[in-house]
């Protein structure tokens, strides 16, 4: 009876194939739409005030709209406006404050939502940008994304303070019509920010998705549900229904977005430009956006389901996962393997904005200090270290291994990424004669260390593996392999002499690392070593101030040098991430400091019906660059 | 019976509110506070957040409020961490049916199939077909789950697809297949279930059939033994009756033990079938949650999960008593 039910069953799905596919449609324009993959359980609210991971980005940006955006094509990275007319105008006041003036387009609606009057989205104004950003002060959204203006914006502190204290007596609710000195409304479309002293790197901040604008009514209308609803002026809508958290979500086009299209510009870099003339990326300039109908993104925590589902060409693109590394690229050339390109596979490099380190506790009683016993003890760790042993072993050789704290293709960044004094290993030599004058000859009186890291991938090995390095000049290392949580709390509570971390930049400016050694923020703030120089603050506030320039840079690299001479951690590294795109997904330059590229995305039906096709654009080179 | 019932249940209260205590302690020995906010935290959002997650109170203060949710079945009132959108009870609402839909056939089928399996293995005990039936259930057992399930992909899915445009199966996903309300009404969409479940139950049975077919043969190999099996066959009893006559009707007890013991995974689901077949289960959940330090939703399955592991103790008395009348429950 049962194996009857099952049988018929498996009729059922013989004859009606793929649900969804099963109900003939009447004759209708085929609708664009992509499948790409989300690398993990997705995103964890589509409110951007909430928002904070890559894939909260990765959700949010295709549904709300920043001030200014990154360009899709210039590399390095540039901003240009999005929801703004024009760039912001920038100007110092004698105060020493600094007025940043805003003008925004005229033509950007909200989505259609029941929230509006009528259900039409209204034109969006100023009013939604501070409105937006005053939510970052309210406690109701738990401060997550507070640091993105704390100290910046004059007024706002004593803002949030003031309405916090108010919220938390019970004496009211959280004010959002309280005026604020350094936000200053002009009109419906243009407005001014006044910052309490000239940080260069706010426009940075204005692309960050956790800035982006959202109606107030939307916002009241749904309240804790808006993050399941959101409302945004995006290329994209996420419907009801659309978002199953931990299983997919998809993106509908958004039919009343500002008239936007593809770009034309190209470069600065040249090598960069070349290759995107090559792949095809300069075609569509001109199109309007966003291109596809819809892009459906289900979401994958094991790797192999989500390969196995790029090799039979459901997914537009996927991250190379470690485990199919060597069965997709040639480890010596560091080309895709002919089997893929023959299939229209091709192949981009990101390089990633990561600065992958060990670290020191600087008040660590060992470890920690200031004094040369302590700075050469560091020094000779450091120099026991191989890191391109360690990117060989557990990274396929694919990790950028550099000095200093800036990533690759950021000003300060070392050239062919070797600052001129360093401490990088492997030199055991220099590192013993080091230990022995910081008073420990081959270890000898120095007790064990112990060095926290975070359990899973293979960390136990590359623990092993730093052990082994530390043992050869005599130095004892206690591992402590540890919750992430715990690892934090233990980095946070300073009791981690050593520990392994890493960060990622928030934005393309090496101020953003170079953050990281600033007194203040100390831990748990994220300046995680505890690093302490008064002359470094100084010079870090005064690069704060200076705008991109050679000016700045030597600042930059003086800074960098001192650190790479105190030896907080010992580093650094930077993962390229290897995007495999299949043929029939077009336009696309994966980028992984900005997320709103879905909107330039296109689809080959004909390369994707014909299996194993091999499209021209795909065929005509593999990306050997990167950023 | 029912003064037994209630008895057992007193009886398994204390164990029941030790597991959620030492649950809730073990959550507890690592603040998830700084793994929540990350990088960027400051003290005032530390304070903040522990305030909002509660984690300021009393350890017993939490305990109490938690209990009290339990025995009111309030899971609406809480939301996840992970998800603040959503309500624990949302969640666990939303994850059963998936789960179900692979766990209930999986261990229909599997037991269905284990069973006769184990006859036929016992009452050929010795001969090839026994000995060819084990070899291939070792076989099975011995290969590890996700090679069945990557293999399971790649041919079930992948390799039909690209190789001979057939799509029978998913490679990973889940759609509803009951649907009730709205415009159609009540509705079984048996295709939708094949598409996307079909190859999960199938890859669970082939797991959990050596374990249960081996049980199973032991269990009818020992009946094999009794006098009342050389009874039939001396009285000219036909194969078939003593095997399904005698042995089976006999062999209930262990059998029952053995269903009622998975009883509580039919709605704790797999995790690993869950997670590579993309299915919104309760597995899934559960490992979510663990990685996201989601406490509401851990707290809530182990009460959920210990409830049913209790009750399904209980229900196996019961059942014990209702197939074997020597059986009294006193």
């Amino acid at each position: 009876m049962r194996s009857g039910t099952i049988g018929v069953c498996l009729l059922a799905a013989a004859c009606g194939g793929r649900p969804g596919h099963a109900v003939a449609q009447p004759p209708a324009a085929p609708l664009k739409v992509a499948v790409v993959p989300i690398r993990t359980d997705g995103p964890k609210s589509l409110d951007p005030v909430k928002g904070s991971t890559q894939y909260d980005n990765q959700a949010c940006s295709q549904i709300f709209d920043c001030l200014v955006q990154y360009k899709y094509l210039a590399r390095p990275l540039e901003l240009q406006p999005a929801l703004l007319a024009e760039m912001p105008v920038v100007t110092d006041n004698p105060d020493g404050t600094q007025t940043w003036k805003f003008r925004l387009r005229d033509d950007v609606y909200f989505q259609d939502d029941p929230c509006f009057p009528g259900g039409k989205g209204r034109r969006l104004v100023a009013a939604d940008v501070f409105y937006s950003w005053r939510r970052l002060a309210d406690p109701k959204y738990e401060l997550e994304n507070w640091w993105l203006v704390e100290g910046l914006i004059a007024g706002f502190d004593a803002y949030k303070d003031e309405q916090g204290r108010k919220v938390a007596d019970g004496k009211g609710a959280f004010d959002y019509a309280e005026p604020v000195e350094g936000l200053r409304l002009v009109n419906d479309r243009e407005f001014e920010v006044v910052l309490t002293q000239p940080v260069q790197q706010f426009r940075w901040k204005l692309a960050q998705f956790q800035l982006s604008v959202v109606p107030r009514e939307a916002v009241e209308k749904y309240g804790d549900q808006f993050g399941r609803h959101p409302i945004g002026s995006g290329p994209f809508m996420v419907r009801d229904g659309d978002w199953q958290p931990g299983q997919f979500i998809n993106f509908t086009r958004n039919p009343d977005y500002r008239p936007e299209v593809y770009p034309s510009e190209i470069g600065p870099d040249k090598d960069e430009a070349a290759s995107d003339i090559a792949l095809g990326l300069n075609k569509p300039a001109g199109t309007r956006l966003p291109i596809l109908d819809r892009v459906e993104c289900p979401f994958y925590v094991p790797d192999p389901p989500m390969w196995l589902d790029f090799e039979s060409g459901k997914l537009g693109f996927v991250q190379i996962p470690a485990e199919y590394f060597d069965k997709a690229i040639n480890r010596r050339t560091r080309k895709l393997r002919e089997s893929f390109r023959a299939k229209g596979v091709s192949l981009y490099p990101v390089p990633l904005l990561d600065f992958i380190f060990r670290g020191f506790n600087m008040e660590d009683e060992v470890v920690g200090g200031y004094t040369e016993r302590a700075k050469k003890l560091r020094q000779a760790i450091s120099l026991a270290f191989d890191l391109d042993e360690m990117n060989e072993s557990f990274y396929n050789g694919t990790n950028i291994v550099y000095d200093g704290p800036i990533p690759p293709g950021l000003h300060g960044h070392p050239t062919n990424g070797e600052a001129p004094a360093n401490y990088r290993g492997p030199n055991l030599a220099l590192a013993k004669k080091l230990l022995a004058e910081a008073g420990y000859p081959d270890g000898n009186g120095l007790g064990e260390i112990v060095y926290y890291t975070s359990r899973g991938g293979n960390q136990e090995e590359q623990m092993q593996a730093e052990v082994q390095f530390c043992r050869a000049i005599g130095v004892r290392i206690t591992p402590r392999l540890v919750d992430f949580s715990e690892l934090i709390e233990a980095i946070n509570k300073k009791i981690a002499p050593m520990f392994g971390y890493a960060w990622g930049s928030d934005y393309p400016d090496g101020e953003n690392n170079l953050a990281l050694f600033y007194s203040k923020n100390e831990s748990p703030g994220p300046n995680a070593f505890n690093y302490k120089r008064p002359e470094y603050d100084a010079m870090y506030e005064q690069a704060r101030r200076l705008p991109p320039g050679d000016e700045r840079t030597a600042l930059y690299i003086r800074m960098r040098d001192m650190i790479i001479e105190d030896t907080p951690y010992i580093g650094s590294m930077a993962r390229i991430r290897y995007y495999a795109i299949n043929g029939w997904l077009k336009n696309l330059k994966p980028s992984e400091d900005f997320q709103n590229w879905y909107k330039y995305l296109d689809v080959d039906e004909s390369a994707r019906t014909s299996p194993g096709s091999k499209s021209a654009a795909a065929s005509s080179a593999d990306q050997t660059g990167g950023r | 019976m029912w003064a037994y019932v209630l008895r057992r249940l007193l009886y398994s209260i204390p164990i029941y509110l030790g597991i959620i205590l030492f649950v809730m302690a073990a959550l507890r020995v690592n603040d998830p506070v700084y793994a929540y906010l990350g990088k960027h935290a400051s003290r005032e959002q530390i304070d903040q957040k522990r305030k909002t997650m509660g984690l300021d109170q009393p350890f017993l203060v939490q305990y109490g409020k938690f209990l009290g949710q339990v025995f009111t079945l309030d899971f609406e009132s809480t939301k996840s961490w992970q998800y603040e959108t959503k309500s624990v009870g949302e969640i666990l609402g939303e994850r059963i049916g998936p789960t179900a839909a692979i766990t209930v056939p999986a261990l229909v089928v599997t037991t269905v199939v284990s069973i006769g399996v184990g006859l036929i293995a016992a009452f050929y005990r010795g001969r090839l077909i026994d000995r060819a039936l084990m070899v291939l259930i070792v076989l099975g057992m011995s290969v590890s789950v996700l090679v069945f399930i990557i293999f399971g992909q790649y041919f079930g899915a992948n390799w039909l697809k690209e190789k001979h445009g057939i799509e029978w199966f998913a490679s990973g996903g889940y759609e509803p297949w009951i649907s009730w309300g709205g415009t159609e009404g009540f509705r079984v969409k048996p295709g939708i279930w094949v598409y996307y479940c079909a190859l999960p139950v199938l890859i669970d049975v082939i797991l959990a059939m050596g374990y249960d077919t081996r049980f199973y043969r032991a269990v009818m190999v020992e009946e094999t033994g009794r006098d009342y099996i050389t009874t039939a066959v001396a009285k000219g009893a036909t194969r078939r009756k003593v095997m399904f006559a005698h042995m089976l009707k006999n062999a209930m007890i262990p059998i029952i033990t053995r269903v009622m013991i998975s009883f509580p995974f039919l709605i704790g689901g797999s995790i690993l079938l869950e997670r590579y077949f993309r299915i919104p289960g309760m597995g899934n959940a559960l490992i979510d949650s663990i990685t996201n330090k989601d406490f509401p939703v851990i707290q809530a399955f182990t009460a959920v999960f210990a409830a049913v592991f209790v009750l399904s103790v209980i229900l196996t008395d019961v059942l014990y008593a209702l197939v074997d009348p020597r059986v009294r429950l006193s």
